[in-house]
């Protein structure tokens, strides 16, 4: 693993005379290379995007030797944690906004504030928002890949059949209803993926309901059993009215984060939820065309929906060398080249230059996804706070248990709900 | 002793290897984690002494019974049933059938790729909705139900892939059938007793060590399963907590929650109930367990 094909093909190039230094001192270059591990959760896309980022770096830096490690988002944290028990984390590493929080209070990221005021980074391109978004307890941790947020996927052609015309920027839960009834009555597939199992359309929910933050300072949840209650009954008024596939269905496939397991993707429904940097991969495995609408708003609700940056690189604990590990965390946001081979994969860059750059060599698919992007900007809510430690296993319960049982009629609504809130309180109050 | 060391210095030498092993390996980490049992420790910062508390948790935990009931209907029915099927596969092949090389052979595969990722794999691909189960259901006109995400079949499907997995106590069972002198069916069937009474006066009584064996090796495995469950279930014990073994709740506690501490605990717990099992089954054993070697 330490000998891959790539370090040997560049200890080849440098006694091949391109770094004169290590002809000059006859060594080897690989064997003197400072050895940097960047480690991310990914999609075969990602993988082949950020390896290639990775050799670009190698053949810039002949004294730095990059390598780069990658699992399915499943299985990254159960990793990442064996690594932090075992003082052998990778120097940099991806992290999400949901998650950073718990990383940041257990010590295991290092604080990037000398770095960027000894002008090691560079975040003069990047947006302030992305900026406070990458500040957790007042210092500078998270250095953005992307900005990110959710989204509606709809099939182009199924919607142009019924005759909708909607604006997809604009909706609500009751547009979204009548569209998919239409949508059934044409004989084609179910109109909408029901949210009932998706913790995200909740928070969406939560906001809209003006509970942005779901969490009080002191870590505690700050809504109560009757928004929880709302919500699965708004779902449970589509899914009666028979505007999502059966409950059945829903339940199989909640807590998954899988794309080709969405409604649209499987023909199952003619709308799915996900997030904007998924658009270009969702696209990929469809062949009608998709547009993107923004999750639904709730009449004279509050806006719930923000931007968000979709992941970080971070500099780990155990970094060995942070010099170097600066290095390549810099030229990944802010190298042309580099940030050309990587795109939009990650999410809509949030440094100006790199975004110019990008423009003229989108995809179409690209395009939608950019040009959603802008359109969202004026009906966004803030960025919440980021979430406290244990917001993982919140999740899971939420979407794995407590709404599957809604979803399969084992429990009612209020039965479940406040079950869960039960069940949330012991978790915030563990993980503390 | 000094005498001692010399003549055994040889043998220990070679034993090293094994010796290094089984204190660094094995020892090792179960001394830790009984003394990890007793902490507060989320693999980050060191861990600090609780006393008894993760053992005290877990009375009011209530995915901790969850995962106990799980688990005993899971060991419940399926070691029985692999048994039973085990034995019956045993006896049709102990009748002389040809080629019986290849039979075993075959019947031993899927244990042997049994504790792969990849049977696990396959028994999903083979339960989901549109798989191939459902899919032959539905040509003879029957409508299956979501077998791996509906909290009432999913443990079912589980166990009939342990079942399935029969072949080594059936290879046991095999072998144990051959040792029953056949003299004494010879001198049954002179004697008028059916099919029946020979299988219930002389097969069983002669085989029950055999039995006991494989009863309380296949416990012991029930109780430990861990991949089909984390594979089928998404590695959470999904649908509704309905597959949530032990072991998978125990890996969870640990790898997803960072609560190595109490995950340690659960271990203990389990070693527990596992010794607690087979005791019983030692000690039920003295009352229907005969060796042909001993008067009884």
């Amino acid at each position: 693993m330490t000998f891959s094909r790539r370090t040997f093909l560049k200890g080849t190039a440098g006694l091949a005379g391109s770094t004169a230094l290590a002809s000059a001192m006859g060594g080897v270059a690989f064997a003197q290379d400072k050895r940097i591990r960047h480690f991310w959760w990914g999609n075969p896309e990602r993988d082949k995007r950020t390896f290639a980022v990775i050799e670009i770096f190698n053949g810039k830096n002949p004294g730095i030797a990059v390598e780069g490690e990658t699992v399915g988002f499943n299985d990254y944290f159960t990793k990442l944690t064996t690594q932090i028990a075992g003082g052998n984390m990778p120097d940099v590493i991806q992290n999400g906004y949901g998650n950073m929080l718990e990383y940041v209070d257990k010590g295991t990221l290092k604080p990037l504030d000398e770095a960027v005021a000894a002008g090691k980074i560079d975040t003069s391109k990047i947006d302030p928002s992305g900026i406070a978004a990458g500040t957790f307890r007042g210092k500078f941790y998270g250095l953005t890949i992307g900005a990110n947020s959710m989204a509606t996927l709809y099939n182009t052609r199924l919607f142009e059949e019924a005759g909708i015309d909607t604006d997809p920027i604009l909706w609500t839960y009751d547009d979204i209803k009548t569209i998919a009834l239409k949508i059934g009555e044409k004989g084609g597939p179910k109109g909408t993926d029901d949210l009932t199992a998706d913790w995200g359309g909740f928070g969406v929910y939560c906001g809209q309901r003006g509970f942005l933050n779901q969490f009080t300072e002191a870590g505690e949840l700050a809504f109560g059993a009757d928004i929880l209650v709302d919500y699965w009954n708004l779902w449970k008024d589509m899914r009666d009215a028979g505007a999502t596939p059966s409950a059945e269905d829903s339940a199989a496939i909640a807590g998954m984060a899988d794309l080709d397991k969405m409604g649209i993707v499987t023909g199952k429904s003619a709308i799915s939820y996900a997030w904007s940097n998924q658009i270009v991969g969702t696209q990929a495995l469809t062949q009608d065309k998709l547009g993107a609408g923004m999750r639904p708003h709730l009449k004279d609700g509050k806006p719930g929906q923000s931007i968000q940056p979709s992941q970080f690189i971070c500099l780990s604990r155990d970094s060995t060398d942070d010099d170097a590990a600066l290095a390549y965390m810099n030229a990944f946001v802010n190298d042309p080249d580099m940030t050309a081979v990587l795109g939009l994969e990650r999410g809509i860059p949030q440094q100006s230059d790199v975004r110019a750059a990008l423009e003229p060599k989108l995809s179409e698919i690209e395009a939608v996804s950019v040009a959603y992007f802008d359109a969202i900007q004026a009906h966004v809510a803030p960025l919440a706070p980021p979430a406290p430690a244990g917001v993982r296993e919140l999740e899971e319960a939420f979407e794995q248990r407590s709404a599957v049982a809604v979803l399969l009629g084992q429990m009612s609504i209020e039965d479940a709900a406040q079950q869960w809130l039960d069940e949330a309180a012991a978790i915030l109050q563990r993980a503390k | 002793m000094n005498k001692f060391i010399r003549r055994n210095l040889a043998g220990y030498t070679f034993l090293l290897p094994w010796l290094i092993g089984f204190f660094a390996l094995a020892v090792g980490p179960i001394v830790s984690s009984l003394y990890l049992s007793f902490t507060d420790y989320d693999a980050v910062a060191a861990p600090s002494w609780i006393g008894l508390e993760n053992y005290e948790f877990m009375v009011k935990d209530r995915r901790f019974w969850k995962a106990l009931s799980v688990t005993f209907s899971f060991v419940v029915i399926s070691v029985p049933a692999k048994l039973v099927f085990a034995l019956a596969v045993a006896m049709i092949l102990d009748r002389g059938v040809r080629a019986i090389g290849w039979y075993r052979a075959l019947f031993y595969l899927p244990s042997i790729l049994g504790g792969s990722i990849a049977v696990a794999v396959l028994w999903r691909q083979l339960f989901e909705n549109d798989g191939l189960v459902n899919t032959l259901l539905g040509v003879v006109g029957v409508d299956g139900p979501n077998w791996l995400s509906d909290p009432r079949y999913s443990l079912t499907t589980l166990i009939v892939l342990a079942v399935w997995q029969f072949g080594s106590p059936m290879l046991i069972f095999l072998a144990g059938l051959r040792a029953i002198p056949q003299e004494l069916y010879e001198a049954a069937e002179i004697d008028a007793a059916g099919k029946f009474r020979r299988f219930f006066a002389i097969t069983l009584p002669l085989l029950a060590p055999v039995i006991f064996f494989n009863l309380v090796l296949q416990m012991i495995e029930a109780f430990k399963s861990f991949s089909g469950a984390f594979v089928i279930s998404g590695g959470k014990g999904a649908p509704l907590d309905s597959l949530l073994f032990f072991t998978v709740y125990l890996y969870n506690e640990a790898f997803s929650y960072f609560r190595m501490g109490y995950a340690s605990a659960l271990a203990w717990v389990l070693l527990l109930i596992i010794a607690v099992f087979t005791a019983v089954a030692f000690w039920t054993s003295k009352y229907w367990v005969h060796y042909e070697n001993e008067r009884s």
